[in-house]
C-alpha cells in the first residue's frame, strides 16, 4: 500500500530520477499511438489543445531569496482576467512557512518572470491562489458540469522542469473511499506538474494536478473546490505572507473537528479477533486490511487487523498531518508458558514506537502517560503518547496503545494514532477507543 | 635478661613498623649508630633524645638540644622534656614513637571462626556459586525465549555471559597476584556471581514494580540507586581480595566508583531525554497475573490525568517557539 506522492518537484530529488524519467519516456512512447487516435476522434488534436491553451499555463518557481536560486518548481494556470493563478498549496508551502526566505516567481510562455503574491490557501484540498501584477492574455475556465467516466482529459505542466508538457488521460470519477473528494485521473502526472490544469478538449478545467501513485494512477483536486477558493479570494487584497501559517493552522483545526468528532461512536462496526471484539472501519474513508502470521517454526500466532485513512494533509515538506490509523494485533499460543508468552507480549507492546517523520522545528518531543486502567470488560495497560506542533499551536500528534491483562496465553495490543488533532479530540477518541475494546474470558 | 619494654616506630596511621626492645635505662634515640634506637629520619638529629628515669622514678624523655625538637602526643607543641607512661606516643622529626612496657595491657584475642580463611575461599563455594549462576542464566534465557528454541540456542547466551564472568574474575585474580601475590580466583568469581544475582533481582523487581505502578516516576532513580549499590558491593568485594586496603578505604573506593558510574549514567540519561526524537516511549510492561491484584484507575481518571500531558507539551512547544527565529 504505497503512500501517494505529491507531484511537487524538488531539486535534490531530480538527479535521482533522471534515469527513471528516461525509462518512463520510453513507456509513454509505447502507448502513444492509440491515444492519438482517440484524441483525433473527439475532434480536437492534442496539438490543437496545446497550442490553444498552453499560454494560460505558467511555471511557478519558489526562489530562495538569499541565493536567488529556485528551491522548488510547480505549475499553475490563470483563472481570471485579473491575474489570479491557481496552483497547489504544496508548491508554495515553503513561502507559507518561512516568508522571509522565499519569493514566488511566475514564468509564462514569454519566459519573463514576474513576482506573485499569495491571496489564499486551502491546505485541506491542497490549493493556493496567487496573483501577479501582469495581466494575462487569457485564462482557463472551470468545468462546473459533471464529466462522464472515460472522458478524455489533457493535463498540462512542467514535469521535472523539462518544459511545458501535455499529457493525455481519462477521467475515472471521484474516489469512493476518500475523506476529501478527489478525481481519479488515469494518466501520467509527474513531479513538477503539480498545480497544473487537467482539462477537457474544450479547455474547461476538470481538476488541478495534485498527486500520483505511479502506473498512470493520478489524482486531481476537483474544480468545485477551486471555485470555492477563487470566490473567497476574488476581492482579497494581498494579505501579509506571515498570516498564512496561522490560517493553515485554523484550516487543519476546523477540518479535524469536522471529521474526528463522529469517530468511534457506539455504531462503529466491530471485528472479532479470538475473544476480542474490536472497532473496524469507523467511516467509509478508512481502508482496512487483515493478516495472520502462522508459521510452523513459531510457537505462537499473530493475527492483525489494520485500518487507516488514505488522505494525508501536506503541511510542509517535513510534515504531514491528518492521518488516522489503528492497528490490532492479537497474539495467542498453545505452547509457550505464561512467562515466555508475556516476554513476547511485552515486546510487542513496546515495539515499533517511532513516528515516521518530524523535526525539532515542526514538532515537540513525545510525552507519554502509562497507567493500568479498569474498563467495563477488564483491565488494560494503557499508554498515551503525544507531541505538539510547534508552528501550528493547538494541534497534536498522538498515539494511544493498550494491552489487555489477565489471560495467560492470549493477548491483544492495539494502537490508535492520530495526527493533526486538537487535544480535546485526542482525549475524546482515546476514551471512545479504550471503551470500544471489549473481550470475554 | 627480659626487656623492660619496647620503643615502637609507628606509621602515619598508628600501625607498628618496627619494635625495638629496651633492656636497660636510660636509652638514647637519634640518627647516629651509637644510639640504642636508630631512626632513619633526616629530620632527626644524630643524638636527639634520651629516655630515662628521674629522681622520683618517673620515666622522662628529654630533648638533647635537637634541631627539630621533641613533641608530645598531639605532635604540635615542642617540649624540652616529657613524662612518658606505657603507651605514650611522642614525635621526633617526622617520626612517631611509642613506648610500651612489657606489662602493657592488650585487647582480647579475636575468635577466628573461619580457621583463618574466608568462606569464599573454598573452591566448593565458588563452584556452587558458579553453577547456581549458570542455572539462573539458563532459566532466564528459557523464560524469555519466544521461539521454539533448542537447548543449544538457549544455552548460547548464558555461556557467553558465563565466559565473560570468568574472564572478569580472571582479570581481578591477575590484579590480585600482582598486588597481594595471591590469585584469589574463586573469591573473585563468587563476588562477580553475587553481582549478577544482584542485577538480576534488581531487574526483575523493577519490571514488576513498573508493571504494578507505572505512574511512579522515581522507578528509574531507584533503579539507578540499586545499580549503584550493586556496583559498589562488587568493587568492595574485589578490592577486599585484590588489595591490602583497610575496610574504610575499600568502602570509599567502592562508593566513589559507583557514584561516578551513576553520575555518568544519569547525565547520559538526562541528555537523551532532553534531545529531540521521534520515538514514542511505549514503556509499558505486561506480566501474566490475574487482573484482580492489579491496582488500576478508571477511564475517566486516565483521560483526566492526560491534561498534565497537555500542560507539559504546551510548555515544550512554548519553549520551542521562543527559541525559533
Amino acid at each position: 500500500m504505497g503512500r501517494r506522492r505529491r507531484v511537487g518537484w524538488r531539486l535534490a530529488i531530480m538527479k535521482k530520477y533522471i534515469s527513471g524519467a528516461a525509462l518512463l519516456f520510453v513507456l509513454v512512447l509505447a502507448v502513444l499511438p492509440p491515444r492519438c487516435l482517440a484524441a483525433q476522434a473527439s475532434g480536437a488534436t492534442t496539438q490543437d489543445i496545446f497550442k490553444q491553451f498552453s499560454e494560460h499555463v505558467v511555471k511557478i518557481e519558489v526562489v530562495e531569496t538569499g541565493s536567488a536560486a529556485k528551491a522548488s518548481v510547480g505549475t499553475g494556470f490563470y483563472a481570471s482576467g485579473a491575474g489570479h493563478i491557481v496552483t497547489n498549496y504544496h508548491v508554495v508551502s515553503k513561502l507559507i512557512h518561512t516568508p522571509d526566505r522565499y519569493r514566488i516567481d511566475v514564468i509564462d510562455g514569454s519566459g519573463q518572470p514576474s513576482q506573485a503574491a499569495v491571496l489564499g490557501v486551502d491546505v485541506v484540498y491542497d490549493l493556493a491562489v496567487l496573483r501577479t501584477s501582469k495581466r494575462p492574455k487569457g485564462y482557463l475556465t472551470l468545468e462546473s458540469k459533471t464529466v462522464e467516466q472515460g472522458t478524455r482529459l489533457y493535463s498540462l505542466g512542467h514535469p521535472r522542469d523539462l518544459g511545458l508538457t501535455i499529457v493525455e488521460g481519462t477521467y475515472n470519477g471521484l474516489l469512493k473511499h476518500s475523506l476529501y473528494p478527489k478525481v481519479h485521473f488515469t494518466g501520467s502526472l509527474n513531479p513538477g506538474m503539480s498545480g497544473g490544469p487537467t482539462m477537457t478538449h474544450a479547455g474547461r478545467v476538470v481538476g488541478v494536478n495534485v498527486a500520483t501513485e505511479g502506473e498512470q494512477i493520478s489524482y486531481l483536486v476537483p474544480a468545485e473546490r477551486v471555485m470555492v477558493l477563487l470566490e473567497r479570494t476574488a476581492d482579497v487584497k494581498e494579505p501579509a505572507a506571515k498570516t498564512f501559517l496561522a490560517e493553515v493552522g485554523r484550516q487543519i483545526h476546523a477540518n479535524q473537528a469536522r471529521y474526528l468528532s463522529g469517530m468511534f461512536l457506539n455504531n462503529t462496526p466491530t471485528v472479532t479477533l479470538g475473544p476480542y471484539s474490536l472497532p473496524t472501519k469507523p467511516a467509509d474513508f478508512f481502508r482496512c486490511w487483515a493478516d495472520a502470521l502462522r508459521r510452523k517454526e513459531l510457537p505462537y500466532v499473530a493475527v492483525t487487523h489494520d485500518c487507516s485513512t488514505d488522505d494525508y494533509l501536506f503541511v510542509s515538506s517535513e510534515q504531514s498531518s491528518g492521518i488516522v490509523r489503528f492497528y490490532h494485533q492479537m497474539l495467542s499460543t498453545g505452547e509457550l508458558n505464561p512467562l515466555q508468552f508475556y516476554t513476547l507480549y511485552s515486546g510487542q507492546f513496546q515495539a515499533g514506537n517511532s513516528a515516521a517523520f518530524g523535526n525539532e522545528e515542526e514538532v515537540t518531543r513525545f510525552r507519554c502517560q502509562t497507567r493500568n486502567v479498569q474498563t467495563q470488560t477488564g483491565k488494560l495497560k494503557a499508554v498515551l503518547c503525544a507531541r505538539q506542533y510547534v508552528k501550528l499551536p493547538g494541534l497534536y500528534d498522538a498515539a494511544f496503545r493498550v494491552a489487555t491483562i489477565g489471560a495467560r496465553n492470549v493477548g491483544l495490543v492495539t494502537t490508535l494514532s492520530l495526527s493533526g488533532a486538537s487535544f480535546d479530540n485526542v482525549q475524546l477518541l482515546t476514551r471512545r477507543y479504550m471503551e470500544s475494546v471489549k473481550w470475554h474470558r | 635478661m627480659a626487656p623492660l619494654g619496647f620503643i615502637e616506630i609507628l606509621d602515619g596511621k598508628g600501625a607498628v613498623i618496627e619494635r625495638i626492645p629496651v633492656d636497660s635505662l636510660p636509652i638514647k634515640v637519634g640518627r647516629a649508630y651509637a644510639n640504642d634506637v636508630i631512626l632513619n629520619d633526616p629530620y632527626v638529629c644524630p643524638l636527639h633524645l634520651a629516655i630515662g628515669p628521674d629522681e622520683q622514678g618517673r620515666l622522662i624523655a628529654r630533648d638533647l638540644s635537637s634541631v627539630n625538637g621533641l613533641r608530645g602526643d598531639n605532635g604540635e607543641e615542642r617540649v624540652s622534656s616529657l613524662e612518658i607512661h606505657s603507651g605514650s606516643q611522642f614525635h621526633v622529626g617526622h617520626t612517631r614513637l611509642r613506648y610500651c612496657s612489657v606489662d602493657h595491657p592488650l585487647s582480647p584475642t579475636l575468635v577466628d571462626r573461619d580457621g583463618g580463611k574466608s568462606r569464599l575461599r573454598s573452591p566448593y563455594v565458588a563452584a556452587a556459586a558458579v553453577a547456581a549462576i549458570f542455572t539462573l542464566l539458563c532459566l532466564d534465557a528459557y523464560l524469555t525465549t519466544v521461539d521454539r528454541a533448542t537447548v543449544a540456542a538457549i544455552v548460547t547466551e548464558p555461556l557467553t555471559t558465563f565466559a565473560m564472568l570468568l574472564v572478569w574474575a580472571g582479570l581481578w585474580a591477575l590484579a590480585s597476584r600482582i598486588i597481594v601475590s595471591r590469585f584469589h580466583f574463586p573469591e573473585h568469581a563468587v563476588v562477580a556471581c553475587g553481582a549478577i544475582v544482584g542485577f538480576f533481582v534488581l531487574g526483575a523487581s523493577s519490571e514488576w514494580t513498573e508493571f504494578f505502578f507505572p505512574s511512579i516516576p522515581i522507578i528509574w532513580i531507584a533503579g539507578l540507586f540499586g545499580s549503584g549499590m550493586i556496583l559498589a558491593a562488587l568493587v568492595y568485594g574485589h578490592l577486599k581480595f585484590a588489595t591490602a586496603l583497610r575496610r574504610r578505604s575499600r568502602f570509599w573506593a567502592a562508593l566513589s566508583v559507583s557514584v561516578a558510574m551513576a553520575g555518568v549514567s544519569a547525565i547520559t540519561d538526562f541528555a537523551s531525554r532532553s534531545k529531540f526524537s521521534n520515538v514514542m516511549d511505549f514503556t509499558g510492561i505486561v506480566k501474566p497475573i490475574d487482573g484482580g491484584l492489579l491496582p488500576t484507575i478508571t477511564v475517566d481518571q486516565f483521560i483526566d490525568r492526560s491534561r498534565k500531558l497537555k500542560t507539559d507539551l504546551d510548555a515544550l512547544a512554548h519553549k520551542a517557539r521562543a527559541t525559533q527565529p
